[in-house]
């Protein structure tokens, strides 16, 4: 099975969820340069350039903040997860933001520099060694590296090419974006002893986003603690025909149980091609549609289709009472497994 | 040469290799290592600022493949082991930049009065 690349794979959903993202941004922008000023304590005069550099680099510390909660509260509440889907297109246009930021902080601060702006961004202070008037601009240079190495590996081809384990850990950078962004503002801008609403609003942007990421470890923790063996999916009320209902396992892996002509048959949700999430797919002719890039599995069988060669792992199934179970052990890709009758039931 | 000028000249290096491989891999490697790739070219100028900043791990890649080193199921297996760590690693991280700054933080002198400073003979 193959998808030929295209520079970006559009859906009515992504457009929809582009148009508000760039809502958002040009509200956040409008607001913050037109209509809340004395908030902000810019009633002392400021020229345009600092105030656009403040505006946009404002702007792309809540875009990360909102890009660092999404992760979480969809692994804490499943109708989280249509924000996921697009979350490539957020990141890419906060690194747009944050670059804007900083050529407004090049052109003005070091826009005379003999040597260049970034020459004279790099001499204007060096004093590492000491904690006040720490050079608060490496943090900033360093989380803009690390926004652009992730804007820059967005695309699908970069997932296929490194593989999806060298591209999510490459992709944990945003977390190091963070903390840099963090330090940045903290040994930055919240200096200024006069601005106490910036430095709530730092303060809990921080602690939401760790407050999120601790309880979503948690209850991952939790889901992992259970062991191997047979695993409660659902009841017979819970199915619906065509779709399936994901479980997550002990290692962490999540398996898809999909209920097809009053049967139950169960699938890793992980697709083969890119990971894509199988368990949000749609049935068509047996055949699961990854809502990715349409890749289709058997979900009796875990094959795709002929002349197509891709497998992925099936699981067993059984009733326990009213209680469809799955087993944590995975059979090897491609195995058929006999389909659960959802009348056994009881 | 100072440490500045050091560090971009270093950046500037790094950039023309980077230019040189995303020139040869786009033009003809990436045809061999991925058959979805080929035919494909409009998205590839997309591909350039990645190759540019991270041109070692591409062209680790692109040998990789080219010698199967790579096991095909190995290269599908989920990661979420390391991302508790991660997220923990992250929290530290940021309590400890805010302590720190918050520490350095100076008191505002708003408890003295300004005081008009005459010019020279006055």
């Amino acid at each position: 099975m193959s998808v030929k690349y295209i520079p970006v794979q559009w859906n009515p959903n992504k457009w929809a969820y582009n148009a508000a993202m760039l809502g958002g941004v040009g509200a956040f922008l409008w607001i913050f340069l037109y209509i809340t000023p004395e908030a902000l304590s810019h009633e002392r005069p400021i020229n345009a350039q600092i105030h656009n550099a403040r505006a946009f680099g404002a702007c792309a510390f809540v875009m990360l903040t909102v890009i660092l909660c999404i992760g979480p509260l969809a692994r804490l509440d499943p109708r989280f997860l249509p924000l996921l889907y697009n979350r490539r297109h957020f990141g890419v246009m906060t690194c747009v933001v944050a670059l804007t930021h900083f050529s407004y902080i090049l052109g003005w601060y070091f826009a005379f520099s003999s040597q260049g702006g970034l020459y004279g961004l790099l001499i204007a202070n060096t004093s590492y060694g000491q904690i006040a008037g720490f050079p608060f601009e490496a943090f900033g240079i360093f989380a803009l590296l690390c926004l652009l190495v992730l804007a820059a590996t967005s695309h699908d081809f970069w997932l296929k090419f490194l593989t999806p384990p060298v591209w999510k850990r490459l992709h944990y950078l945003v977390y190091a974006a963070y903390a840099a962004v963090i330090g940045h503002v903290s040994l930055g801008i919240l200096q200024d002893q006069q601005n106490h609403v910036l430095t709530a609003i730092v303060i809990g942007s921080a602690a939401l986003v760790g407050g999120l990421h601790l309880a979503a470890a948690w209850k991952d923790r939790a889901a992992r603690a259970g062991g191997s063996g047979w695993m409660p999916v659902g009841t017979a009320s819970e199915f619906a025909e065509g779709r399936a209902i994901i479980t997550r396992l002990p290692s962490g892996d999540r398996v898809a149980t999909f209920l097809l002509d009053g049967q139950l048959s169960a699938i890793a949700n992980a697709c083969a091609h890119q990971n894509g999430p199988l368990g949000e797919g749609r049935i068509v002719d047996c055949l699961v549609t990854c809502p990715w890039h349409g890749f289709q599995y058997d979900v009796r069988t875990g094959r795709s289709p002929a002349p197509f060669t891709e497998t992925v792992p099936t699981y067993r199934l059984r009733a326990n009472g009213n209680t469809v179970e799955v087993h944590s052990d995975a059979n090897p890709p491609g195995t058929p497994t006999k389909p659960l009758p959802l009348g056994a039931l009881t | 040469m100072d440490n500045a000028q050091f560090l971009l000249t270093a950046a500037t290096v790094w950039l023309w290799i980077g230019a040189a491989v995303a020139l040869v891999f786009l033009a003809w490697g990436i045809d061999r290592v991925d058959e979805d790739a080929r035919g494909a070219y409009v998205f590839r100028p997309l591909l350039i600022p990645g190759i540019l900043l991270l041109w070692p791990l591409v062209l680790y890649r692109w040998w990789a493949i080219e010698v199967e080193a790579a096991p095909w199921l190995a290269r599908y297996r989920p990661v979420r082991g390391a991302h508790p760590a991660a997220a923990m690693l992250m929290c530290a991280a940021m309590a400890l930049l805010l302590a720190v700054g918050l520490t350095a933080r100076q008191p505002w002198p708003d408890h003295i009065e300004p005081v008009q400073i005459g010019g020279p003979g006055q």
